[in-house]
């Protein structure tokens, strides 16, 4: 019975800074984790199309990259780049996620597995990093201004990044 | 101030803390530039600056009663946030039934062999 579980995801805005999505799959926590951290798995389920590029060097320190049209509506192809913080098989993986190879880490990403009855729930915490830090950056400024101008980058960096997202 | 024209729309706009705070600060109700102030322990010039971006997106709307001015939250327009939040959800979840699927996929070839 395929699909049984579609739509089962469920998505919270835990603070401003996190997005908490949990989802059970009928398979034993190996598979899914393999299917979560093998190139040639990802590559087909990762975007509506098959991912251009789908690369991943799974160890703590090692780096990962995928590209291709990551929404259905994409006119372009979007890159993401990442570094393993921590590996944990088959229950953890913890990784930088950065949208566009932007040289610093615009968040981390943990993704959890934990096994039941053959029936595998996985909780994905995506946390920004650096928003407070920006934010206290930004009003260091002596005349109060605006935004400053990486500040103003780093938003819209910040929502092309979301939008990329899913 | 040409900087104050960064703010260009809802997103932008929250994206700075203390603007969000403002916008909490108001989920209660009208208030006053001063009471908003107080709140989040800014200067008010600061404050006035915050509540303009947020009046140019039109987030927030403002009334004079004598000599105070008051503010309020439109919630109106708060809704394409709201709409952005639900269609990042739906996003997610389809990719999570895409890797659904290909598990299961993947199960039922096993079986096969």
């Amino acid at each position: 019975m395929k699909g049984t579980r579609h739509g089962s995801a469920t998505v919270e805005f835990p603070s401003e800074r996190e997005v908490l999505a949990t989802r059970q799959f009928d398979a034993p926590a190996e598979l899914v984790f393999d299917v979560l951290t093998k190139p040639e798995h990802v590559r087909v389920w990762f975007a509506a199309r098959p991912l251009e590029v789908c690369e991943i060097d799974l160890r703590v320190g090692g780096e990962y990259h995928f590209e291709g049209f990551i929404m259905d509506e994409d006119v372009m192809t979007c890159s993401f780049r990442g570094t393993y913080l921590e590996i944990e098989r088959p229950v953890r993986t913890v990784a930088t996620w950065v949208f566009e190879g932007r040289p610093e880490a615009d968040a981390v990403e943990r993704v959890e597995l934990h096994e039941t009855d053959g029936v595998t729930t996985m909780t994905t915490r995506l946390t920004f990093k650096d928003l407070s830090t920006r934010d206290s950056i930004t009003w260091s400024a002596p005349d109060g201004v605006h935004l400053a101008d990486g500040a103003q980058e780093a938003d819209d960096r910040l929502e092309d990044y979301l939008a990329t997202l899913a | 101030m040409a900087r104050a024209a960064a703010a260009t729309d809802v997103f932008t706009a929250i994206a700075e803390a203390h603007r969000r705070e403002i916008l909490d600060a108001l989920v209660a109700g009208e208030r006053p530039v001063g009471a908003i102030v107080d709140v989040l322990h800014l200067a008010q010039p600061q404050v006035s600056k915050h509540l303009r971006i947020l009046s140019d997106v039109g987030l927030v709307t403002c009334r004079a009663e004598g000599r105070r001015r008051l503010y309020r939250l439109n919630h109106e327009r708060l809704r394409p946030l709201h709409d952005w939040m639900g269609k990042y959800e739906r996003a997610l979840s389809e990719r999570l039934d895409r890797m659904d699927d290909y598990l299961e996929d993947l199960q039922g070839r096993e079986r096969v062999r």
